[in-house]
C-alpha cells in the first residue's frame, strides 16, 4: 500500500514544512531560555527537539522533490525559484542534520556524566542559529514559488543562487550520473554503514533482551556513537541516491514506509541514549520489561527498514 | 565443470527463483543474503573495534556471547550466497571479482576463528590486548570492508554480467 502518491506528498511538504522553521525556532527560543534560566532540564528538551526535527527535515526534503514535480508547469510557478529553493534546502538540510547530530552527541554525554558537557551548549547554539538562518531563507524563496506578489528575487535573469558552489542539487546529480564508480561505491559505502548501525542495534538490544547480561548497559551505551556514524554514512548516501534520480524514488512505495519505520527506530535510540530506566541496567540484572519490549522493536523495526530498503526494486520499481 | 553449472542453472529451483515474480523468490533471498552481512560483518566489525580500544568498558567475555549470532548470519550467508551463485552460476564461476570476495570471506573468517579461540581464555579481560590481536582485528575490519565491497561489484564487473537481474 502507497502511504503517499504525488498530490498527498505535496500536502505532506507544506505540512512538514513548518517543522524545521516554525518548531525549530520554538526549540531555539526554549533553548536560549534554557541558557538564561540555566536549566539542563531545559535544554535536553530544546536538544531532543532539535534531534527529532533532524530527523523529520529528511522526509520534508524528500516530499519537496514530489511536490516540484506535482507543480511545475503551472500558471505562476516558477522553475527557477523551484531550482534556488531545493538548492537552499540542500544547504539548510545540510545544516540541521549537523545540529541535530550535535543535540544527540550533548543528550548522550549528559547521560554518560549527569551533566551538559561544557563544550556542547555554545556549538549547538551556533549551529541552530546558523540552521535557523539557511532555513529561514529556504522557506522564504519556497514562499515566492507560488506567490508572486510576495517575489523579492528577481528570477528574470535565468538564476537565482539558492545554494553556493558545489552543493547544488544539479551539480550532484550530474557528477553521480555521469561517474562510473560514483553508484556502486556509494551502494557499497550504503551497505558498509548497515553493517555498522546493526552491528551495535544487535549488541545493544540483545544485551536489553538478556544476551550477554553480564555487561552492564552502561558499557555499551559508549558504543552509541557508532550506530549513529552507521546511521550517519546512510542518511548521506542515501540522499545521495534520492537527490540524483529523484523521480524514481519520490512516489516508491516501499521508500515511502522505510522512511516511515527509520523515524521511528531512530527515535527508539533516544530511549536508550537518555532513559534512566535502560541506564540502571547493571552487570547481572536483568532490563525492565518496557526496555525488553522497546529493544526487540527496535531490531524489528531496523530489520523491517533493511527488508523495505531491499525491495525498492521490486515493490517499487526503482534501482 | 561448465556443463554441471549449466544444469544447474537451468534447474526447475534456479529459473523459479530466478524468473518467478514473486516476493518469495529473488528479492527474499537477496533479503536475507542483506541481514546476514549486517550480522556476520557488523558483529565481527564491532568485536575488532572493542579489540582495537573503543568502548573499553565492556568485558570481551559479554562481547563473546554476541559470537552465535554472527556465525548465524555467517551460515544464513552460506545458504543463501550458495543460491545466488546457483542462479547466475556459468557467469559467476568465470568472474574474478567473485573469487576476490570468496578469498576475502575465507581470510575474515579465519581470523574471527583465530579470535573466537582468544575468547576461551577465562583471563581474557585481565590483560591488554597484544599487538597482534589488534592487527588481527584491523585486518578482519579490512577484509569485511573487500568482502562487502567485491560483493557490491559483482552486480557491475566481470564478464556476461546479467544487467536484467535487478539488484
Amino acid at each position: 500500500m502507497r502511504l503517499f502518491n504525488l498530490a498527498t506528498l505535496t500536502h505532506l511538504h507544506l505540512l512538514l514544512n513548518h517543522l524545521p522553521t516554525v518548531g525549530f525556532s520554538l526549540g531555539l527560543g526554549l533553548f536560549f531560555v534554557a541558557l538564561a534560566a540555566k536549566s539542563d532540564d531545559l535544554k535536553r528538551t530544546s536538544l531532543i527537539i532539535f534531534f527529532l526535527i533532524g530527523l523529520l527535515t529528511i522526509p520534508t526534503y524528500m516530499s519537496g522533490k514530489a511536490a516540484q514535480q506535482a507543480i511545475t508547469g503551472q500558471d505562476g510557478v516558477s522553475e527557477v525559484l523551484i531550482e534556488a529553493h531545493q538548492d537552499a534546502a540542500l544547504w539548510a538540510m545540510v545544516f540541521m542534520e549537523i545540529t541535530g547530530f550535535t543535540a544527540w552527541l550533548g543528550l548522550w554525554q549528559f547521560r554518560r556524566i549527569s551533566r551538559m558537557a561544557r563544550w556542547n551548549s555554545p556549538i549547538v547554539l551556533i549551529l541552530s542559529i546558523l540552521t535557523l538562518a539557511v532555513m529561514t531563507r529556504t522557506a522564504n524563496i519556497g514562499g515566492e514559488i507560488r506567490h508572486a506578489e510576495i517575489r523579492e528575487t528577481t528570477a528574470t535573469e535565468g538564476t537565482v543562487n539558492g545554494g553556493a558552489g558545489w552543493l547544488r542539487t544539479a551539480s550532484i546529480a550530474s557528477f553521480v550520473n555521469t561517474t562510473s564508480w560514483a553508484w556502486p561505491a556509494t551502494e557499497t559505502l550504503h551497505f558498509m554503514g548497515l553493517c555498522l548501525l546493526l552491528g551495535v542495534v544487535l549488541a545493544v538490544n540483545l544485551r536489553v533482551l538478556g544476551v550477554m547480561k553480564n555487561v552492564s548497559f552502561a558499557a555499551l551505551h559508549k558504543l552509541l556513537p557508532w550506530a549513529i556514524l552507521g546511521f550517519g554514512i546512510n542518511v548521506i548516501t542515501g540522499l545521495l541516491f534520492f537527490v540524483s534520480v529523484p523521480e524514481q524514488y519520490t512516489q516508491n512505495r516501499a521508500l515511502q514506509w522505510k522512511i516511515l519505520l527509520i523515524l521511528l527506530a531512530a527515535a527508539n535510540i533516544l530511549y536508550f541514549t537518555m532513559f534512566e530506566e535502560a541506564w540502571a541496567v547493571q552487570s547481572g540484572d536483568d532490563a525492565p520489561f518496557k526496555a525488553k519490549i522497546i529493544a526487540a522493536s527496535t531490531i524489528l523495526l531496523w530489520v523491517g527498514v533493511i527488508y523495505l530498503g531491499r525491495m525498492m526494486p521490486f515493490i517499487g520499481g526503482s534501482f | 565443470m561448465m556443463d554441471f553449472l549449466a544444469w544447474l542453472e537451468q534447474s526447475g529451483f534456479a529459473t523459479w527463483a530466478r524468473e518467478s515474480n514473486s516476493l518469495f523468490a529473488y528479492p527474499s533471498i537477496l533479503f536475507l543474503h542483506t541481514v546476514g552481512m549486517g550480522l556476520v560483518a557488523g558483529i565481527s566489525a564491532l568485536i575488532d573495534l572493542r579489540i582495537l580500544g573503543c568502548a573499553d568498558e565492556i568485558p570481551l567475555t559479554g562481547m563473546q556471547r554476541l559470537l552465535p549470532y554472527m556465525w548465524a548470519g555467517f551460515w544464513l550467508n552460506t545458504a543463501t550466497g550458495i543460491v545466488l551463485f546457483i542462479l547466475d552460476a556459468t557467469t559467476k564461476a568465470i568472474n574474478p571479482v567473485f573469487y576476490t570476495k570468496m578469498g576475502f570471506i575465507a581470510m575474515a573468517v579465519v581470523l574471527c576463528v583465530i579470535q573466537g579461540r582468544g575468547f576461551r581464555d577465562p583471563l581474557v579481560d585481565k590483560r591488554p590486548v597484544d599487538v597482534n590481536g589488534k592487527i588481527i582485528a584491523f585486518a578482519s575490519i579490512m577484509c569485511w570492508m573487500a568482502a562487502i565491497t567485491a560483493g557490491r561489484l559483482l552486480a557491475y564487473l566481470g564478464p556476461g554480467v546479467i544487467s536484467n537481474i535487478r539488484h
